[in-house]
């Protein structure tokens, strides 16, 4: 059995929730009170992890932490079908790694931006929404072009990867950190495909897409 | 500004099912395309709480609001369904601010006020146009037209090359036309700039004829980058000039009579619309199908199970309900039975009324809503009763909600609308040629499990709606989980009986007289009030009781409803007291 350890309002819980929800992996979910109750930074908590940070998981023992790892070794144990890693396929793994990387972009500054606006982090917010601005630009472009080539997802496979799922929910939530999508048409149709990917959840600020039109 | 046409979007921006989060001149839009190809633009907001419908759920016919569930039909922005209010009929009054709308050139136009017609640009007009990715850029759309004099690109042939000559030509306030020229090709390309707010703006650019296949990525990739690095010198100009004040867009002010739900209808029988019979055709035997189409503008908002009033070329007046799916807007269609009775009404649309006629309706009323919060429901049609649940099948089919929709007709060549009923398929069953034994025991049947939160709806003759009406309430289905809509009261009316009417809010006090009814007698006295059926079946000239007891005639109200006695259907309810008090 899985234990992760969770709080609600966090993205990158949440990309663990929603890896899991999709693979049908069931687990067992520890909150941990992150704010106000700033238990992350606890010595107890850090004696499961040192770095004071969420999200953690302990797997039969094996432990890991961060949230881009974490979606790598879940993807890689639990998808049999190895869609959602490609570790197969050198130059699928290879854009699943670039746009991991995309992700930590996106989640130090969009969803930076939001933990400065909802629980008052002291970071230059102006700083913030410029550098994820940036990066929406680089995304929207992307996937239009992408979409040009008739692909949905963020890497050349014809099925989402971790990658999908590591940069959804910082894109979904950038309205809370003051980050407009209006200039993004692109992002907002790849948002509908995430929400419609089967076993897809909603973590609080988001909301469920309209079911695709019948083939 | 308010007054041009403006490209608001891409056409390939609007797949099915999405919704477009858009902004014109400071003013945010939410634009949708529902399945028919239909392109919506709205004001983003929802009326009720100002939610940003740009969040909202495109379900291809009807968009519907995140925050409390309000639904709105494609075309019209009027409300079909508040999910607070599941038992009632939202107003017809209910309905978002919309703005005309056009696709041309690959983009969709519109404007707050745009006066006369979506300009064409001539070049265009000559070759088919081919979309490039749209741009948005922070600055000025003035800003943006002045530089895009300094733009340049390179014709399709040469791509790799570099500096093409380059001839502007200016196609009014927001448009540049753009040719590059090298070694005997040219290419051209329409820039349109959309004004999305003071310092912010869109890039729409269209070339002129289409790329051959192999080369269109290079292409598109090619004024990608261009127009990337002409963002880049114009943003950096941006920055150097004076900051602007955002637009702000005003907002149209809701009536407050809008935010409470229902709303009785005033003025009595009025006909406003002028529909054109566009197509009519045998649907079964003795069943006309008939659609009205429009003569000027948009077709009011209708929610399933509505009927309008058809006012016939003999001076009659009948109810028919609409049998159209949700967002069907560009026609109502009705199917009308020859009754053997006929007073005229039905013979009038079967035997006298063309197609290219032209007849008076009244706007869409919904005296038989449909709850949409149902788990289960039941639909059981008698004959022509088929039609008002025929809307309501398609509602629940389209939102994927459990409902089986029966249907008692007198043989095969008596079931109307098949075209519809196939779309259904398994949900819909047919149940031919049964004695009223037989329908009875098949009812028994049908209704014979009720369950927590399942509704049933039934329309059909007199009897058989008593006939199940008796059978759910004998099987222990609750009053209120049973819906039925009478096409006429079978009623012996009792009219002898005289006595006042108090209006408690008109301050008036009343008689009527035998062989009187109370509608007569208000509107003799200018007390408008609606009415539609006037033999108490359709529930139109409801009025709320204050005090005295009324001797119900209609077949409207349920018995539960009755005993209530608050409310009365005064085109042949009265009292066999001395007077009643009315909520006039």
């Amino acid at each position: 059995m899985i234990t992760l350890y969770n709080w609600d309002l966090s993205v990158n819980c949440y990309k663990q929730r929603l890896l899991l929800s999709i693979l049908d992996v069931e687990y067992e979910s520890i909150p941990v009170d992150f704010y106000p109750g700033w238990e992350h930074k606890s010595a107890e908590f850090k004696r499961i992890n040192p770095l004071g940070h969420i999200p953690v998981i302990v797997d039969d023992g094996y432990k890991l932490r961060d949230a881009h790892a974490i979606l790598t070794y879940l993807a890689s144990k639990y998808d049999p079908s190895g869609r959602w890693y490609p570790a197969s396929d050198p130059h699928l793994l290879g854009e699943t790694a670039q746009w991991m990387l995309f992700a930590e972009g996106t989640t130090n500054t969009a969803s930076a931006a939001r933990l400065h606006v909802n629980l008052g982090y002291e970071f230059d917010i102006e700083v913030l929404r410029e550098g994820a601005h940036e990066l929406f630009r680089a995304l929207d472009e992307h996937l239009w072009f992408r979409e040009r080539e008739g692909l949905d997802w963020v890497t050349s496979s014809p099925h989402p990867t971790i990658a999908d799922l590591a940069i959804f929910p910082d894109v979904m939530l950038s309205e809370e950190g003051g980050i407009s999508r209006l200039d993004y048409p692109a992002i907002r149709r790849w948002t509908d495909r995430v929400r419609r990917i089967e076993g897809f959840v909603v973590m609080p600020g988001m909301f469920e897409a309209a079911k695709g039109a019948p083939k | 500004m308010t007054e041009a046409w403006h490209p608001v979007a891409a056409s390939s921006d609007l797949p099915l099912r999405h919704t477009f989060h858009g902004q014109l001149l400071g003013r945010e839009l939410a634009i949708w395309r529902a399945d028919g190809g239909f392109v919506n633009v709205w004001e983003n907001r929802c009326l009720h709480r100002g939610v940003r419908l740009s969040i909202g759920l495109n379900d291809g016919r009807e968009l519907q609001c995140q925050y409390h569930g309000w639904r709105y039909a494609s075309r019209t922005a009027g409300c079909t369904y508040i999910p607070a209010h599941p038992a009632d009929a939202p107003a017809r009054t209910i309905c978002n601010r919309s703005f005309l709308a056009f696709e041309r050139y690959g983009l969709v136009w519109t404007g707050e006020s745009p006066a006369g017609e979506l300009p064409t640009v001539e070049v265009l007009e000559a070759a088919d146009p081919f979309g490039l990715r749209n741009l948005p850029v922070n600055a000025s759309a003035e800003l943006v037209i002045e530089m895009l004099h300094g733009h340049g690109f390179q014709p399709n042939a040469k791509l790799d090359n570099f500096g093409a000559e380059i001839a502007v030509q200016s196609y009014g306030e927001h448009c540049r036309v753009l040719s590059a020229m090298a070694g005997g090709s040219t290419t051209t390309v329409v820039f349109f700039v959309q004004p999305v707010d003071a310092s912010r703006s869109v890039i729409r650019p269209v070339m002129v004829g289409v790329p051959e296949p192999l080369v269109q990525t290079d292409v598109l990739r090619h004024h990608n980058a261009k127009l990337t690095e002409l963002r880049d010198r114009i943003e950096s100009e941006a920055a150097r000039l004076p900051a602007l004040q955002p637009l702000s867009a005003a907002i149209e002010q809701v009536p407050i009579h809008l935010s409470e739900v229902p709303i009785g209808a005033i003025g009595r029988r009025k006909a406003p619309l002028r529909v054109q019979v566009a197509r009519k055709w045998q649907t079964a035997t003795d069943i006309v199908a008939i659609e009205f189409e429009s003569i000027d503008g948009q077709l009011p908002t209708f929610q399933p199970g509505a009927h309008i009033d058809v006012h016939l070329p003999n001076g009659l007046v009948r109810q028919y309900s609409l049998t159209n799916g949700p967002g069907e807007l560009t026609h109502y269609r009705v199917g009308v039975k020859l009754e053997a009775e006929s007073r005229g009404g039905s013979a009038s649309l079967h035997e006298t009324v063309r197609e290219g006629d032209v007849v008076a309706i009244s706007e869409p009323r919904n005296n038989f809503p449909l709850r949409r919060d149902s788990l289960r429901t039941v639909l059981i049609a008698g004959g022509i009763g088929v039609t008002p649940l025929l809307a309501m099948a398609q509602a629940l089919h389209h939102n994927d909600l459990r409902y089986e929709l029966h249907y008692f007709a007198r043989a095969d060549d008596h079931v109307a609308f098949r075209t519809i009923l196939d779309e259904l398929g398994d949900s819909t069953q047919a149940h031919l040629g049964l004695s009223p034994g037989g329908t009875a025991a098949e009812l028994e049947r049908i209704l014979d499990q009720p369950g927590h939160a399942e509704h049933v709806y039934v329309c059909g003759p007199g009897p058989m709606l008593e006939a199940t009406r008796r059978i759910a309430a004998d099987r222990g289905w609750p009053d209120e989980a049973v819906h039925f809509e009478y096409f006429q009261n079978a009623t012996e009316i009792d009219d002898t009986t005289s006595f006042e009417i108090n209006l408690a809010r008109s301050a008036l006090t009343l008689r009527v007289g035998s062989g009187e009814t109370i509608l007569e007698v208000l509107h003799q006295h200018g007390v408008s009030l609606g009415s539609s059926c006037e033999q108490g079946a359709c529930g139109t000239c409801s009025v709320a009781v204050l005090d005295g007891e009324p001797l119900h005639q209609d077949v409207y109200l349920s018995e539960a409803e009755r005993e209530l006695g608050d409310q009365m259907m005064v085109c042949v309810s009265r009292t066999n007291g001395k007077s009643l008090t009315l909520d006039i």
